[in-house]
This record gives C-alpha cells, sequence and structure tokens, in this order.
C-alpha cells in the first residue's frame, strides 16, 4: 500500500513535467496545425544550455529558465520566419512540414554531437540529493521545485491565452485565420509568436527534464511521442485538460513498472497513442485535435 | 503537373530501364569489380528496393513513416534465424523474413487508421518500440552482439543479382502500382481520404494493403541484407538512422514518383560511403540540412530538378509548362 502511494506520488510530480512538454507542443500545433517535429530536438537543446550555463556560469538551472525560453522564442521565431512560412498551409504541407521540421532536428541533433559528444549527460546541482518526508515518503526536492515550476507556467499560460490582447489575437487566429487577416491582425505575426512561444515552452519543459533525468543528443524521441499522447488525450481547448492528460500519462507508465519488464516502459507512450486514438480520436474531453 | 506522356514515351523509359538492368546483370564477369565495388553496388540494390517501398506508403498514399527500419529488422532477423536454427536453403529464408514483415505491418494495423501527423508520430513509436524489444530479446536477436550467419562466399557471390533482380522487379511494380487503377485509388486517398471514401475507395484498406506490401518488400531487403553482410545487429537494423535512410532516399530522389526513389537511393549510398568515411560526426546534420533545402527549393528532389532541366532543354510543344 505504501508503494503504490509511493508511486502515484511520482505520477503526480512527473505529470507537472509531462504537461509542460505538451504546452509546447500543442500551441503550435493548435494555432498553427502544424506538428512540431523538431519538439524532441528542442527539448534536447534546452537541457543542453541548462547544462552549459550551470558548468560554465554556475547559474541554477532553475534560474536559468528564462535564458532559455528567451532563446527558445528566439529560435522559434527564426525557424518559422525561416522555413515553415513557406511552406503551403492545409492537407499539401502536411507531409512537407514534417519533413521539414524533421531535418530540423536531425540538424539540433548533430549540433549536440559536435559540441557535447554522444556521452549521457546530468545537471548536477548542490541539492540533487535531499528530499522530504511528505506523509511517510520521501520526496526529491528537485521533482517538488519542477512541478511547482509547471504550475506557474500553466497558470502564466492561462492568464496570458485568457487575459492579454496577445491572447486574444492567438486565439482568434487558431480558430479562424481568415477572418482574422479581414480584422486586422497579422496572422504571420501571430503564427511567429505562437512557434516562438511554443519553442519556448519546450526549451523551458528541457531544462525541467534536465534537471530529473540524464540526456544525450539522441535524446527527445520519446519525449516528443509521450507529449504528443499528452496533447491528444488533453485536446486542445484547455490548459486544465492537458494537465489531467499529463496526470493520466504519468500515471499509467509509473504503475506500468508494476506488470511490464523496464525496458519496456518506453513503450507506454506509443501503447497510450494507440489506446486513446483508437478509442477516443477526439480527445479525452470533447475537444477534437484533428478535422 | 507534368502533362500525361503519350505511351510511346513511356515505353523508351521502360526500353532504357531494362537495357540498364542487362548492362548491370554483366557487370560483375566482364569487369571483375572489386570487392568494394561489389559491396557498394549490392548494398545500392537493397536500398533501391528499400527506398522505392517506403515510397509507395509515404509518397502513392502520402503517409509519411519514420519506423520503417522496424521492417528491415523483422526481416533480417527472422531470415537469419531461420538460416541458422532450420538450416533452410536462402531464399526460403528470405521469404519468411518478408512475410512476417508483412505481417508485421498488418499487426500495426489501428495504427494505420492513423493519418497524418498522427500516423508520423505512431511510427516513430513503433521503431523506437521495436529496437527495444528486439535488442532486450537476445535469445531471438543475439542482443546487443548480434548474430553472425554462415559465410558463404558463393551466395555472397550471387546475391548481387538477386539484389538486383529484387530491385528491378520492386521498380516494375512502382511502375506498374503508379499506372494502374490502384496508383489513381492512392492517389485520390493522399489527395483527399473523406472524399476518397465518399466514391468507395476504403482509405483504410489500400493504406493498409500498400503498408503491408511496403513493409514485406523492405524486410525481403533486411534479409538479403543479412545475407549479404552475414552480420547483423539489433542497433543497426532497428535503428533510428535506418528510419531516416529510408525517408531521405525517396525524398532526395523525388516523393511520389515512381522511379525516383532510384535516383536517391544511388545518390544516398554513395554520398552515405564518402560522408562515413570523410566526415562520420557531420553526416546526420548534413542529412537535415538536404532534407531543409529539398522541401524549400524543390519539393520533387532530384526528379523534380531533372523535370526542370529537361523542359529547358525541349519546352514542351504548345506553350510554356505551367
Amino acid at each position: 500500500m505504501a508503494r503504490l502511494l509511493d508511486m502515484g506520488l511520482s505520477a503526480v510530480l512527473l505529470a507537472g513535467l509531462y504537461a509542460t512538454m505538451a504546452y509546447g507542443l500543442g500551441l503550435i500545433y493548435g494555432v498553427l496545425r502544424v506538428v512540431n517535429l523538431a519538439h524532441g530536438g528542442v527539448l534536447m537543446a534546452g537541457a543542453y544550455l541548462g547544462f552549459c550555463l550551470h558548468e560554465r556560469f554556475g547559474i541554477d538551472p532553475y534560474l536559468s529558465l528564462p535564458i532559455v525560453a528567451a532563446a527558445g522564442f528566439a529560435l522559434g521565431v527564426v525557424l518559422y520566419q525561416g522555413l515553415v512560412r513557406r511552406i503551403p498551409r492545409g492537407a499539401a504541407g502536411g507531409p512537407a512540414s514534417l519533413l521539414l521540421l524533421f531535418g530540423v532536428w536531425l540538424v539540433l541533433r548533430n549540433l549536440a554531437y559536435l559540441v557535447f559528444t554522444g556521452n549521457d549527460r546530468t545537471i548536477r546541482t548542490a541539492y540533487v540529493a535531499s528530499s522530504v518526508a511528505i506523509g511517510g515518503s520521501h520526496v526529491s526536492v528537485n521533482r517538488l521545485i519542477v512541478l511547482g515550476i509547471s504550475a506557474v507556467i500553466a497558470v502564466a499560460l492561462h492568464v496570458l491565452l485568457r487575459r492579454t490582447q496577445i491572447g486574444r489575437a492567438i486565439r482568434a487566429v487558431a480558430q479562424n485565420a481568415d477572418s482574422c487577416t479581414l480584422a486586422g491582425i497579422d496572422v504571420h505575426r501571430v503564427y511567429a509568436l505562437s512557434f516562438g512561444l511554443g519553442t519556448a515552452l519546450s526549451g523551458v519543459a528541457g531544462v525541467l527534464l534536465a534537471t530529473i533525468f540524464s540526456f544525450n543528443p539522441s535524446s527527445g524521441s520519446s519525449e516528443l511521442l509521450k507529449s504528443f499522447v499528452v496533447v491528444v488525450l488533453g485536446g486542445l481547448g484547455s490548459i486544465s485538460g492537458v494537465a489531467l492528460a499529463a496526470l493520466l500519462v504519468a500515471t499509467a507508465e509509473v504503475f506500468a513498472i508494476l506488470i511490464l519488464p523496464a525496458y519496456l516502459t518506453t513503450a507506454v507512450g506509443f501503447l497510450l497513442l494507440v489506446l486513446v486514438l483508437v478509442v477516443r480520436p477526439g480527445g479525452l474531453f470533447g475537444h477534437r485535435v484533428l478535422s | 503537373m507534368t502533362a500525361i506522356r503519350p505511351r510511346a514515351a513511356w515505353r523508351r523509359v521502360d526500353v532504357g530501364c531494362g537495357a540498364a538492368c542487362a548492362i548491370l546483370a554483366l557487370l560483375p564477369p566482364v569487369l571483375e569489380l572489386s570487392a568494394y565495388a561489389h559491396n557498394l553496388m549490392t548494398l545500392t540494390f537493397l536500398m533501391i528496393a528499400g527506398a522505392l517501398a517506403w515510397n509507395w506508403m509515404g509518397g502513392f498514399v502520402g503517409q509519411v513513416s519514420f519506423g520503417h527500419a522496424a521492417m528491415f529488422g523483422v526481416g533480417g532477423f527472422v531470415a537469419g534465424r531461420l538460416m541458422l536454427s532450420l538450416h533452410l536453403p536462402a531464399p526460403i529464408c528470405w521469404l519468411g523474413g518478408a512475410i512476417v514483415a508483412g505481417i508485421f505491418a498488418l499487426g500495426a494495423h489501428p495504427m494505420l487508421r492513423l493519418r497524418g501527423p498522427y500516423f508520423s508520430i505512431a511510427t516513430i513509436g513503433i521503431g523506437e518500440a521495436s529496437r527495444l524489444v528486439f535488442t532486450y530479446w537476445d535469445r531471438f536477436t543475439g542482443g546487443a552482439s548480434g548474430l553472425s550467419l554462415p559465410l558463404d562466399g558463393d551466395l555472397k557471390y550471387q546475391l548481387y543479382w538477386w539484389a538486383l533482380a529484387f530491385a528491378a522487379l520492386v521498380a516494375a511494380s512502382s511502375v506498374v502500382i503508379r499506372r494502374s487503377s490502384l496508383g489513381l485509388k492512392l492517389l485520390a486517398i493522399k489527395a483527399d481520404a473523406d472524399a476518397a471514401a465518399d466514391v468507395g475507395i476504403s482509405a483504410t484498406f489500400y493504406q493498409d494493403l500498400i503498408f503491408v506490401l511496403s513493409g514485406a518488400v523492405v524486410g525481403l531487403s533486411g534479409g538479403l541484407y543479412a545475407s549479404y553482410f552475414s552480420y547483423i545487429e539489433p542497433g543497426d537494423m532497428f535503428g533510428f538512422d535506418r528510419s531516416i535512410s529510408f525517408v531521405l532516399m525517396a525524398v532526395i530522389g523525388g516523393v511520389g514518383t515512381s522511379l525516383g526513389p532510384i535516383l536517391g537511393a544511388v545518390v544516398f549510398v554513395l554520398v552515405r560511403t564518402y560522408l562515413l568515411a570523410s566526415y562520420p560526426q557531420l553526416y546526420l546534420g548534413l542529412y537535415g540540412l538536404l532534407l531543409i533545402v529539398i522541401i524549400l527549393f524543390e519539393p520533387l528532389g532530384l526528379t523534380g530538378l531533372a523535370r526542370r532541366v529537361l523542359r529547358r532543354i525541349r519546352p514542351a510543344p504548345g506553350g510554356a509548362p505551367p
């Protein structure tokens, strides 16, 4: 029983991270209808940036988040203006945008190999091993901070999308880009903004990931898969939907250890994806993701 | 789009391809190819077959797969196992591998209802999951240290023709599929699956069919590869690089064209051999750049480029092409 409680707790802690990963992918998909296949690469790049800032300049990974977010935003805007913008929208551009962003992922991956070699890295902070007792079980301080930051990000994103002029523009473009043009909204600017914001979120999620797990240049494909599962499961309509879906995925993954051999837990994301798409292609909460 | 060519022009292409095959078939005895050249050409034939088969799915149906290595690996390891444990003649082992690979692809049936990005991301998952499963399943695959198959010099020499015949067969099938009503149905599905369903073309059925065929061909190519190199290991057979290579060959040659991937495979194998020898630390990124450049500037790859050059040389009768 104590073990199950422990597992439940670690699922909750993991869920925050998964939700943050998914916001980046979901925002871009929701607004531009483009699946950012470079998402895994951006996560990896964010992790390395956090690692670098910590090793070189001694900046705590959590304090480096604004820097990583800014870098991610810049990367996203450049990717949009330089590449994604040139691809036709709609069905014709589907495979093209996938292949294009996949190419970006390969480039990012190769850059990481060149700069950091293929070795596994971890971000070692002074408090990496410290833990606090919560109701009889020990919880790593790191994981608690990650959960806290994820909650802050979720609230911030909610406020940005619901309470600001920019957020209103983003939501309007997501609904109907053509009408937005008529209403005088610069659609391409909103697209660039959303792509930047999504990439920034991915980068931040990468740093959070790096504080908990080890990583190398080929990291990112299973994270991409999980983020996608969460986005599909949670739908694009609500931030709380994504959070709930993240909790579900994290729980499934943590408890899968009870029945599956450890090396197969990576496949849980895939199994969930297939299950969800077969059973509820519209997502659990009714917001259909893809028409 | 290019105008529909007259029949005579098609026949000329057919004759050209046939002649090329005949010349290639005569090469080893006439020129006494070095072992290196023999190796490279056999590998190219196998990759041509794989790239064409990927293109059936990625180009004809328009479903981009990032997980074709799974079928390549299954075909290779099943063939290898059949050879090692049952000592069956090689062609039967290859066929066995191809059939199992096809069934493996069919096993992904629930996935096949997926379209577009859903499908692509699910194939990344399938690729990764099968790499893990087969790496840990060491009774079957020998784990990370892989399988060594019995060396057979004669068979290795003959594999040149097996691979050539195989590639030629797959190329011919590509052309036949493209020209047949099946090809038109696939085009309809690619353009709009819902509209295709309205006129009685089941996207699910044809997608299944093509995926099974494509998987079996890639599996057969994996089996021949295993025989030729007589050593296989899961990291290479199921690796992400392997999956990417199928995508790249098709994209370089021209996604959706019937014979473009042949060109792509030739270029890919040559460039890869050169890059791996000279700049092993750069080749992944260069592929990424290549992918980006092709998609942005010439979505039909080398085929598109060739068409452009041809139009320059010999403008279409009746005015400028669209």
